[in-house]
């Protein structure tokens, strides 16, 4: 008896987020067929658009996710400064296209860091810190550097790759610095540790950046305009429409190849799965871990770069990372964190719950609330899958490991 | 293997000397004096809790030495991380298996290969593999997760052998597992052997392990209490009351 009634129990609590979720579906598809079928202003080129420009969105969380994600896997870590890397790599975008309004010694301390990283790097290969070779390196590295950021103005593409390059070293410090001392201590740690590393950034990014709106307009086609004309209407857009989700896209598959063809891509797996064997079998489980951190923020850097040029202009550098970062968390989250299509599926739906609904929703007296409220659709799917289902859409269950 | 009396001239594959271990504060092994010979086929036995799997860990250097000796192929290793251990010709069977069974087999068996560039001779052991265990063939593009208990035990043996080791630790291969396969992975174990490839095994199965075996350790609270031929132990009266079950 009281089996059955626990379990019926337990069931019951089970209907509610379901229900939630059939209520906004219905809400929404109900939405899209009345606007279709008796509002002219909505027709096919509208909703293509609003599709793309969803998918456009999710691609931006997708390359954030993606970047919690693998550090998840692989060290049982989420990275909170991962929103604060996404920052710096949007803002390192912009310094390199833009003729630098800086002073050489701000130039100076990137260039430090970049040098100091790829040392961290080099030392994988020579063994030691203090090697020759590792020490001219990261002199020329450091000198180099910081006479070209000074001095040098990048078409977006090259301006673009120096990010990523940067914003994935930077990543490769993070770990070394912050995580890399604390591998063996419980998990608080670390994870206050990335709060720790989240606020640093933040500030730093303050420092230097200076807290102003900062336009974001390279030199570049993509933000052309773009006219397209669907049955009897039209989109005006511009190329990023197209753009965005393809360069993810191409980023997403060169990941994937790489986890599943590469050597290191393999190690990385099977770190994930399980550090001790993987160490077992010759994987130097350190230099993975650096690995990981060097892709993620890699693709945080792009989707930094994408982010700025979808927008325009760039918000104060001490919160631009937060929502965009803890959205993205979600979308992990959602996806079933760990998992790699996971992340991507999580961050295109949040992007068409965020986009399609004020879409169709549009910001007029009735339903400015809907407009207003778009950032918390995120973790209100969030807050129904966790209680759904809390591994996730595609993740496995949590409780496998043996 | 035959005989071993002139043991104390011939060159040493790995030797612990003294050596001693701590997890945190805890002492777990002290003062472990052990050899392995080229060739040879060595158990390690004792009860649980014994430190029968930190010595293998000592060995790989997942637990560190804190104080001793180890040598591996006459050269100091204790200071040398994992892979340099595997690199040098060290491979592992461990405990449970610990297939990754979210890969293919065939990417399990990639990963014993890890620190291995030639192709060619990644091949010729693949297809060595293949011929000690036609089943994990069969199986090869198939998750590792999905295979039964003594399949995974198979795989993971093949994994070990892909590194072409000089010597393989083998952590309670036969927990788990059904008797009758038991035999058998003692026999392929016995046939790896005859190839020159040292064995070190851990196991609890005193009887099968040394029925096979061509020396023996045992282990006590984190000490050598025994140590001999295979034979001696197997008619040794204080082993027969502890481990062998008989009365």
């Amino acid at each position: 008896m009281a089996v059955s009634s626990v379990s019926r129990a337990k069931r019951k609590v089970n209907w509610l987020p379901w229900l939630l979720l059939l209520g906004i579906a219905v809400i929404i598809i109900g939405r899209i067929i009345y606007l279709y079928s008796l509002d002219p202003r909505f027709n096919t080129a509208f909703f293509l658009r609003a599709f793309i420009e969803s998918v456009k969105l999710g691609s931006l969380y997708a390359l954030i996710a993606l970047g919690y994600t693998m550090v998840y896997g692989i060290i049982r870590l989420i990275n909170f400064a991962h929103g604060e890397v996404f920052m710096v790599g949007a803002f390192m975008t912009y310094f390199f296209f833009t003729f630098t309004p800086y002073p050489w010694f701000i130039s100076a301390i990137y260039a430090a860091i970049i040098a100091y990283g790829s040392m961290r790097v080099l030392e994988f290969f020579r063994g030691s810190m203090r090697d020759p070779l590792v020490l001219a390196a990261g002199g020329v590295i450091f000198i180099g550097l910081t006479v070209l950021v000074s001095s040098i103005t990048f078409p977006f593409w090259l301006a673009l790759i120096c990010s990523m390059i940067f914003t994935g070293v930077l990543g490769i410090v993070i770990d070394r610095v912050a995580y890399f001392p604390l591998r063996t201590a419980p998990r608080n740690s670390l994870l206050i540790t990335a709060i720790a590393v989240s606020f640093l950034l933040q500030n730093l990014g303050l420092l230097v950046f200076t807290n102003r709106q900062t336009p974001f307009r390279p030199d570049t086609p993509l933000i052309q305009p773009l006219q397209l004309t669907v049955g009897n209407g039209q989109v005006f857009s511009n190329w990023l429409l197209l753009a965005i989700p393809l360069i993810t896209a191409i980023l997403v598959v060169v990941l994937t190849l790489f986890v599943n063809r590469t050597r290191l891509g393999k190690a990385m797996r099977a770190s994930a799965q399980d550090a001790e064997t993987a160490q077992m079998m010759g994987v130097s489980v350190n230099k993975v871990i650096a690995t990981t951190f060097l892709l993620g923020s890699m693709l945080a850097a792009a989707g930094g770069a994408m982010w700025g040029l979808n927008f325009g202009s760039l918000n104060q550098p001490a919160i631009l990372g937060i929502l965009p970062g803890i959205k993205a968390f979600s979308a992990a989250v959602i996806g079933g964190i760990g998992s790699l299509p996971g992340a991507v599926i999580g961050a295109i739906i949040i992007g068409f719950l965020e986009n399609f609904t004020t879409a169709i929703f549009p910001k007029t007296a009735t339903f400015q609330g809907v407009t207003e409220f778009k950032d918390t659709f995120a973790f209100i799917l969030l807050i129904i899958v966790l209680l759904v289902r809390p591994s996730g859409i595609v993740g496995e269950d949590l409780s496998e490991k043996v | 293997m035959g005989e071993r009396s002139n043991v104390a001239e011939r060159e040493k594959l790995l030797e612990l000397k003294k050596v001693t271990t701590h997890y945190g504060p805890i002492r777990v092994l002290t003062d472990v004096d052990m050899v392995i010979y080229p060739g040879e086929m060595v158990c390690l036995l004792g009860g649980n809790a014994s430190g029968k799997s930190t010595t293998l860990k000592t060995i790989l250097g997942i637990v560190k030495v804190s104080e001793g000796e180890m040598y591996f192929r006459g050269e100091r290793a204790d200071q040398l991380s994992t892979a340099e251990r595997i690199e040098r010709g060290m491979a592992v069977v461990p405990e449970n298996r610990r297939i990754f069974s979210k890969m293919t087999v065939l990417e399990n068996l990639e990963m014993g290969a890890y620190l291995r560039d030639d192709k060619k001779g990644i091949k010729e052991d693949m297809d060595y593999v293949f011929e000690l265990f036609p089943r994990v063939k069969e199986r090869l593009h198939q998750k590792g997760g999905t295979m039964s208990g003594g399949e995974q035990q198979m795989l993971a043996m093949g994994r070990a052998l892909m590194s072409r080791p000089k010597l393989i630790l083998m952590d309670e291969p036969s927990m788990g597992l059904a008797p009758l396969f038991v035999e058998r992975i003692f026999e392929i174990i016995k046939q790896v052997n005859e190839r020159g490839i040292s064995v070190f095994v851990v196991e609890q199965n005193a009887n099968v392990a040394l029925s096979i075996a061509d020396r023996g350790y045992v282990l006590q609270t984190g000490e050598v209490v025994l140590s001999g031929p295979a034979k001696e132990l197997l008619n040794n009266e204080a082993m027969k009351k502890a481990y062998l079950g008989e009365v």
